[in-house]
């Protein structure tokens, strides 16, 4: 998928040197990153910097975790630092699980040396001396670019035995991992890690006192750690200042469904949904639009009113969707919102690792009733009925990816009501995908 | 008359104990207002019961297994559709127990599909396997990888072997396997139909390309269709479809894929497995 052109006056921090070094080879590739600007970073935290000042400036600069919960990154790396053990872990999650986005994989396969320093600064700031990449096994070229990566670093001494003459050691090794949907999830991720069942674990004890191996364990998605070596070179309070105030920074979104130029793109946090559809992404191609989906299989739908909504993770809760894999995807009206959000949810369940009770058969029911919707076989009581369960798998879920089954269904009857009320009251789709109409001929039969 | 035939005498003998015994201490416990002091890492005596008819009482109610402080219980049985010797998972799986109490309220013998034998298979690659990978239970997902690439699927008996040679709880190594949607069970087929099941193929009718597999195939997604021809998986096209969802047959992906073209592959794939199979 291509990389779409930033707008004029957006900074790139994460795709800055994109294209700008040949990544297969090691030796040089190492060079010409450095002369985009890489390593420029690590080398000023080996020399000048404590780990304390390292997690300051990042809690300054207010980045927020890339992954999909938004949790503000200063905070998890003060608590893993906290946590006393003798031995730490940095585990950069690059995973991707959502079978729709490559937003990850696009970070690493063009700017593998920023993921890198970035898990290093990392792993500096908690006294890590062993640090994961974990990617997905079908990302052939991440991974080997990332390995080239990581023995051009450790040959110029960046990574290794003795970080660049300080004594310090870090080695780094990427995990390839393949598995399901679910084990994006950071729990399950260090599970797999580890080779155990793809099943997560309660929080807390959160992975940052008690991860992998039973040892603190700082999970960080590749898109957070990559922007930390800018904040590192440029300082927090010029990342600060960059997009939402409460979410500040760049990230990447992956534009696709019914626009006229689908693609990836860096964009600053805040940016309302209709610039990046309609500047970033050259408008919806053909037809109408109908909703936007934000956020992967497990986000929301929203209708076209709501594309003042900006880019960050508080408004995208507050609206119903969530930044999730920052897919944001267009649909037009040739599409049933219905038939969207059941197969979502239907895909959700088939996923859904078996641990909890709520989300094992909870989501299970939610999509039942939405094939009720879709074939006729709806009661008018049904939403309320989807309304409460949703309430109680968002209460009980064990993690992210339960909490947020839910959002397909519950933000599709938020927005589309009247869509819903046509399938079940009336029996007919206004987009006429499914076929409602079984209850109709019941009825006429009877 | 001997003193031992003395009429009376048994019942003389019984009630001195009845009497002895009534003027010993108690030894009921009032629990719960007392308790008695139990060592803390005191966690019982795991015990299964049979009733009258020699059948396991356990109800696979996962309970114990979930309660189970360091994951020690772990429950055993056969899954729905008899293939598989252990299982942990959703709690619908009570086939067996269902069959189990139907046979015997008709008085029939209950089949135990728990102690049939495994099918035997030359171990010699998985001695290899193992002795690589240190024994090392660590290393368990590269095991059952490389286990399926040796042998095609993951067999019982290899299960048993790796759960014997490494020293991790077969149950555990079963659950591994079940968790990860790359290890499997069933013997290779012929065919794969893979279905993309992103939102951008879902846009694009990829949930009804999905439902006519699954109806002409006979098998869910992530099964295989009941003549063991083709398996149903899904793939990922992160997003980069763009007028038809992404369908991988054999590994070829279809560029023009329409809805009616499901039920030709399918009965195309089922087909020709079926010709190339000896009668």
């Amino acid at each position: 998928m291509q990389i779409l052109k930033s707008q004029k006056g957006w900074p790139t921090i994460l795709l800055a040197r994109a294209g700008a070094y040949d990544a297969d080879s090691a030796g040089a590739g190492l060079v010409a990153a450095e002369g985009g600007g890489a390593w420029i970073a690590w080398r000023r935290a080996m020399t000048s910097m404590t780990p304390e000042d390292l997690i300051g400036s990042v809690t300054d600069s207010g980045l927020r975790g890339r992954g999909g919960s938004g949790f503000p990154t200063g905070q998890k790396w003060r608590a893993c630092r906290a946590a006393t053990s003798a031995v730490h872990y940095a585990v950069a999650n690059g995973f991707e699980a959502d079978p729709g986005a490559q937003v990850d994989r696009t970070l690493m396969e063009s700017d593998p040396h920023g993921v890198l320093e970035g898990l290093a600064l990392a792993a500096f700031a908690i006294d890590a001396t062993n640090a994961y990449i974990v990617v997905n096994v079908g990302y052939g070229t991440a991974i080997r670019r990332l390995r080239s990566a990581i023995d051009a670093a450790e040959a110029a001494g960046y990574l290794g035995g003795d970080v660049l003459g300080t004594g310090r050691e870090l080695w780094v090794e990427v995990r390839e991992l393949s598995g399901s949907f679910a084990v994006g999830e950071e729990t399950i991720l260090l599970r797999a890690i580890e080779n155990k069942r793809a099943q997560p674990d309660q929080r807390p004890p959160w992975p940052s006192e008690r991860g992998l191996w039973g040892q603190p364990t700082l999970v960080n998605n590749v898109e957070t750690l990559a922007a930390v070596p800018w904040i590192v070179a440029n300082g927090a309070a010029a990342y600060a200042k960059i997009g939402d105030a409460d979410d500040p920074g760049t990230t990447l979104v992956q534009l696709s469904g019914a626009v006229a130029k689908p693609g990836i793109a860096e964009v600053p946090t805040g940016t309302p949904l209709r610039v990046l559809l309609d500047a970033v992404a050259g408008g919806v191609a053909g037809g109408k639009l109908k909703a936007i989906q934000v956020g992967g299989p497990s986000g929301g739908f929203l209708p076209p009113e709501a594309l003042d909504t900006p880019l960050s993770h508080a408004a995208l809760t507050a609206a119903g969707a969530i930044m999730g894999s920052g897919t944001i995807l267009a649909v037009d009206g040739s599409s049933c919102i219905v038939d969207l959000a059941t197969l979502m949810t239907r895909f959700l369940n088939d996923e859904a690792c078996g641990k909890t009770i709520p989300c094992r058969i909870g989501t299970r029911r939610l999509a039942e009733l939405g094939d009720g919707f879709c074939t006729g076989r709806s009661r008018p009581s049904d939403p309320d009925l989807i309304r409460a369960l949703a309430s109680d798998i968002r209460d009980a879920a064990l993690c992210g990816l339960e909490a947020t089954a839910i959002n397909p269904l519950l933000s599709g009857m938020r927005y589309f009501p009247q869509e819903f009320e046509d399938h079940i009251l009336r029996s007919t789709c206004p987009a006429g995908v499914c076929h409602p109409l079984r209850v109709a001929a019941a009825a006429a039969i009877q | 008359m001997r003193a031992d035939r003395m009429p009376g005498l048994g019942i003389v003998k019984g009630m001195v104990l009845t009497i002895r015994r009534a003027f010993d201490p108690k030894i009921t416990v009032q629990y719960p207002e007392v308790r008695n002091a139990i060592s803390p890492k005191h966690r019982g005596r795991l015990l299964l019961l049979y009733d009258e008819f020699g059948t396991l009482k356990c109800e696979t109610c996962f309970q114990c297994a979930a309660a189970c402080p360091i994951e020690c219980i772990d429950m055993g049985g056969v899954d729905t559709k008899n293939r598989f010797h252990v299982h942990w998972g959703p709690a619908e799986q009570y086939a067996e127990r269902r069959e189990e109490s139907a046979l015997r309220r008709s008085g029939r013998p209950v089949p135990d599909r728990s102690f049939d034998p495994f099918e035997p298979i030359d171990l010699a690659p998985l001695d290899a396997i193992l002795a690589e990978e240190g024994y090392s239970p660590r290393n368990t997902l590269r095991i059952l990888e490389r286990t399926q690439e040796a042998y095609g699927h993951l067999p019982v008996a290899s299960l048993q072997h790796i759960s014997h040679q490494t020293g991790a709880w077969y149950s555990e190594l079963y659950g591994i396997a079940t968790s990860y949607p790359q290890l499997r069970f069933e013997a290779p087929t012929g065919h794969t139909v893979a279905v993309c099941r992103c939102l951008t193929c879902t846009l694009l009718g990829g949930g009804r390309v999905l439902q006519a597999f699954e109806e002409h195939l006979g098998t869910k997604v992530g099964g295989v269709s009941p003549d063991g021809a083709v398996r149903l998986v899904q793939t990922d096209c992160h997003g980069e479809s763009r007028e038809t969802p992404r369908v991988v047959v054999d590994g070829e992906i279809l560029p023009h894929f329409k809805l009616d073209d499901a039920a030709v592959i399918s009965s195309a794939l089922r087909a020709h497995v079926a010709q190339g199979r000896p009668a």
